[in-house]
């Protein structure tokens, strides 16, 4: 019988964090709005750290604009610097959206931003006239990082954005409601690719996959403003409250599907993440629920080339490998689960965060595996470090900051979540889906290879 | 008129200060505003005061624990989301400091609540640097740093670091630049100089001295520069005693005192902690540039007059000089007559402008700071041609518009707006953390000459557009 056991943190300093602020969630999930754009209502390191981290990342410029809070402001409010800043940035970039993202110290000078948004909608109109005024909607989203993640940002800014946002009409649209999670392009173009084999359209919730991985065509490209090309449009946006159903892909991001529900009676569903066989069959089965199409021969090609290569892979060069996960909680409990799945073991896994929702996925997991698991619950790439030392692993799955951490324990890394800043193609890549799980028993299994075979390499042939 | 309201500014009218086009006919004091906020609403490249001191100032120490007094995020982004600053692990005494890479591996946070917020994070504070002390007992000392947050609520960080350099017997120093201080990340490199001078400075004693001991100020070991320089000063039996602050330790800031003169390589952010050691200590300091091999030379020479090594420098500028002049005639014959808009964070912009000019015979068009300053900018006014447009802290909109009207072939920049210019079609470069680099010295430029013509020679630049037609097919 394998056990859970969840192991707390027992320090109060954080070392090497594996999470994040609010604000960045938020900004994350406002770049997924066409013609969307965060505007943080705090000091220029707010939004300059997540630009950075994003370009660091993505490779892609990452718009995001700041109302430079200063000594001024922490005395007498931001009220000046909010409401100039929503005007000046509706004039000059004329966004659908803007998202109006609160940070540390707009929430602890107890600006009124929504009083304040009004002051600025009336700017606005005196500016630029009823019409164009009205185009641009704002949404407040209330992110103060002293209180919960960044994960919790992100759910923030979905739940405003449809709060704010949809709008019902008689009519049902034959629509599903994606809410991806923060994950990468290629993981929304994979959600995207198995709702076309389920002959579903989508509505993403928002869509980061092209405006983080965008074309480089100058002579088309929009200017002055630049905007990236795609994103949910508003109109989609809108119609989010006339679906079939809601889809959160993590754990973590419910309360807009469950707001949709309550005023609208959309039904939804929450989490896992489809990463691996059964997680990705889950998501299928959900959306087969929702829309009562078939589950195509293709889609379960795709399936099967997948479960082709676990049998061809996984007895060989995986089986009984510890591996040590860590990152985001939605991507975690996915990748724990799929290596449950290629007959490895997940000996430790280690979040950021203390969601009672992750320990019972990872509970789940435990079941499956023959081993026990442990988890490090809401602690940080330190406790990791730490515990490694004494509880070797064969392989690491987790971000690039686990990268030094790594070669000090001469135990390779195999890279995947954010940031991941010194590998490429990780945006790119998939790894939800079935042809995620490809992605990453190639990935895992070359990794192995590297370490573990290359040095013998008369074990390489077949 | 020698400013000028961008197009994309029309709606923001007070940036027209802010944009200057160099008109040798205009009186000397004109140049662009600077060091002034941002206007709120626009996509700035500035970074707060909080980044100024942890990212450039202290963060590349080789044996400090860095403790942010603040919820997460800040201390998230507190580690690997500045620059590159490698250490090696000797010490100045010959021992080796335990841990690799040290200051890029570990940020300790105090990671703040509602609660902490509402009652106050002290006693937190207390308790983390105790848990600091007690996991990298290696480190020498314990540097905690304001946020934003701390700063609102009002923590005093100086009498809880009093108290525990008192408990733990080492130094716990306080770096009070809350996030929202100054107009830019500016106001946290003179809060860590002056910080660092009036509580560190002065306070140890070096293991030994020579007649020939230089503080070298403002280098941050950006990868790999100080390993540059360091090498060159070696060879003309000049020993660096203290490194402000790439690759050095904390006790060589306790004995800058004892130098016989200072260097001050980023002149932005460092004058000041040369200034205030002359003032209380009579070390003098001049101030240097290694960013090009004439600036190199000239400045190595300075050094060497100064130390009555002439002869030694000279040798060092022909050695070096001999080896890079092959690669520097082949640069410059394919980057000839390239149109350049150089956009760094300080004084790289006017560092580079005219090694870039000269020995690469590029045409500068555009020049800008994030959070220059005016001495800064007067430099570099004086070192652009007429026509140059100087801009001071540039959004994204006036980027847009300045390729637009200026046609850079390729912007030398930080990452956040690289692929900005990516996107309209311009290839870009970075200067902050550099590409290739390092970047300082005779074989650092002919890196950068190399980085800029990989760039600019990309063959993906010559294959944006589909041809519809094959390209030899002739009507």
């Amino acid at each position: 019988m394998s056990n859970l056991n969840v192991i707390n943190k027992n320090r109060t300093a954080v070392i090497n964090p594996l999470v994040t602020c609010q604000p960045l969630g938020a900004m994350f999930a406002v770049s997924g709005i066409k013609r969307g754009l965060p505007l943080v209502h705090g000091s220029q390191g707010c939004s300059t750290f997540v630009r950075y981290g994003f370009a660091r990342h993505f490779r892609e410029p990452a718009d995001i604009a700041v109302t430079s809070l200063h000594e001024d402001a922490a005395v007498f409010g931001g009220r000046k610097n909010l409401i100039s800043g929503i005007g000046n940035l509706a004039a000059r970039f004329k966004p659908d959206v803007m998202g109006v993202v609160t940070t540390c110290s707009s929430e602890i000078i107890g600006d009124d931003v929504g009083g304040f948004i009004k002051m600025a909608k009336d700017e606005i109109v005196k500016k630029m006239g009823v019409t164009a005024a009205e185009k641009i909607k704002i949404v407040q989203i209330n992110t103060p990082s002293f209180v919960e993640q960044h994960y919790k940002g992100y759910d923030n800014a979905i739940k405003a954005i449809v709060d704010t946002l949809a709008e019902p009409k008689d009519e049902q649209n034959e629509k599903i409601n994606i809410v991806p999670g923060i994950v990468n392009p290629g993981d929304i173009r994979e959600i995207k690719h198995l709702l076309s084999l389920m002959k579903t359209e989508g509505i993403m919730l928002t869509d980061t996959s092209d405006p983080f991985d965008s074309p480089l065509r100058p002579s088309k490209a929009e200017k002055n403003p630049y905007y990236q090309k795609g994103g949910t449009p508003l109109e989609e946006i809108k119609d989010s409250a006339n679906s079939l159903g809601t889809i959160s892909l993590c754990s973590y991001a419910n309360t807009g599907a469950q707001s949709l529900e309550r005023k609208y009676k959309i039904p939804s569903k929450v989490g896992g993440t489809p990463i691996g066989v059964q997680n990705t069959d889950e998501f299928v089965r959900t959306v087969k629920k929702f829309t009562g199409n078939e589950v195509s021969d293709d889609l379960l090609d795709e399936r099967g080339l997948l479960i082709d290569a676990m049998a061809d892979l996984s007895s060989r060069y995986l089986f009984g490998r510890k591996v040590a996960i860590y990152g985001d909680p939605a991507l975690t409990a996915g990748l724990a689960r799929f290596v449950t799945e290629l007959g490895m073991i997940p000996s430790v896994v280690c979040v950021g965060v203390k969601n009672p929702e992750f320990v019972k996925e990872m509970e789940k997991v435990a079941k499956e595996s023959e081993d026990d698991v442990d988890v490090l619950l809401g602690q940080d790439l330190r406790a990791l470090d730490v515990y490694i030392k004494e509880n070797p692993v064969d392989i690491m799955i987790g971000n690039s900051d686990g990268r030094l951490m790594a070669k000090d324990h001469k135990i390779p890394l195999y890279r995947v979540g954010y940031p991941v800043y010194d590998r490429v193609g990780t945006a790119r890549r998939p790894i939800v889906g079935y042809n995620g799980g490809l992605n990453l028993i190639d990935g895992i299994t070359n990794t192995i290879l590297d370490k573990y075979y290359e040095v013998q390499d008369w074990k390489l042939q077949q | 008129m020698p400013h000028c309201l961008l197009d994309v500014d029309k709606d923001i009218p007070e940036r027209e200060k802010h944009v200057y086009i160099k008109n040798s006919n205009e009186p000397r004091h004109c140049q662009p505003h600077c060091n002034k906020s941002t206007i709120p609403g626009s996509m700035t490249e500035r970074g707060c005061a909080f980044a100024g001191v942890k990212g450039v100032i202290t963060g590349a120490l080789k044996d400090v624990a860095h403790v942010v007094h603040s919820p997460v995020g800040c201390t998230a982004y507190g580690n690997g989301t500045t620059k590159r600053y490698p250490t090696n692990p000797l010490m100045p005494d010959g021992t080796v400091f335990p841990i690799e890479n040290f200051n890029l591996k570990h940020i300790i946070g105090t990671d703040l609540n509602e609660s902490d917020v509402v009652f106050g994070g002290m006693n937190k504070l207390k308790k983390v640097i105790r848990e600091a002390a007690k996991e990298y007992p290696e480190a020498n000392a314990i540097y905690t740093y304001a946020t934003c947050t701390t700063g609102l609520i009002g923590d005093d960080l100086d009498a809880v670091c009093k108290e525990m350099s008192e408990e733990l017997g080492k130094d716990v120093v306080a770096f009070n630049a809350p996030g929202f201080a100054g107009p830019t990340q500016s106001k946290g490199h003179h809060v860590g100089n002056y910080t660092i001078f009036s509580k560190l400075v002065g306070t140890k004693e070096p293991p030994k001295t020579t007649d020939y001991d230089i503080n070298l100020i403002g280098e941050y070991n950006i990868d790999g520069d100080y390993w540059v320089l360091e090498k060159y000063f070696k060879e003309m039996g000049i020993n660096v005693l203290s490194k402000f602050t790439g690759d050095a330790c904390h006790d060589e800031l306790c004995w800058m005192h004892k130098a016989k003169l200072s260097l001050v390589r980023c002149q932005r952010s460092a004058t000041y902690v040369a200034k205030l050691i002359e003032e209380k200590y009579g070390v003098p300091y001049i101030k240097v540039d290694f960013f090009g091999p004439r600036y190199c030379a000239e400045n190595l020479i300075a050094v060497g007059k100064y130390f009555g090594k002439e002869e030694e420098a000279n040798a060092v500028i022909k050695d070096r000089m001999d080896k890079i002049q092959p690669e520097l005639d082949f640069y410059k014959s394919k980057l000839q007559g390239k149109k350049i808009w150089i956009s760094a964070g300080g004084p790289k912009s006017w560092h580079f402008a005219e090694p870039i000019n000269e020995f690469l015979g590029m045409e500068i068009v555009a020049l800008s700071g994030l959070f220059e300053h005016e001495d800064g900018y007067e430099k570099m006014k004086d070192r652009a041609k007429d026509g140059t447009i100087i801009i001071d802290d540039p959004n994204t909109l006036e980027m847009e518009e300045i390729v637009e009207k200026y046609k850079p072939e390729i912007v030398l920049g930080g990452i956040k707006e690289k692929y900005l210019f990516h996107k309209l079609g311009v290839p870009s470069v970075m200067i902050h953390s550099y590409e290739n680099g390092p970047y300082i010295g005779f074989e650092g430029f002919v890196n950068m000459a190399k980085d800029i013509y990989s760039a600019i020679y990309n063959p993906a630049w010559k294959l944006m557009e589909f041809q519809e037609e094959e390209p030899g097919d002739a009507k």
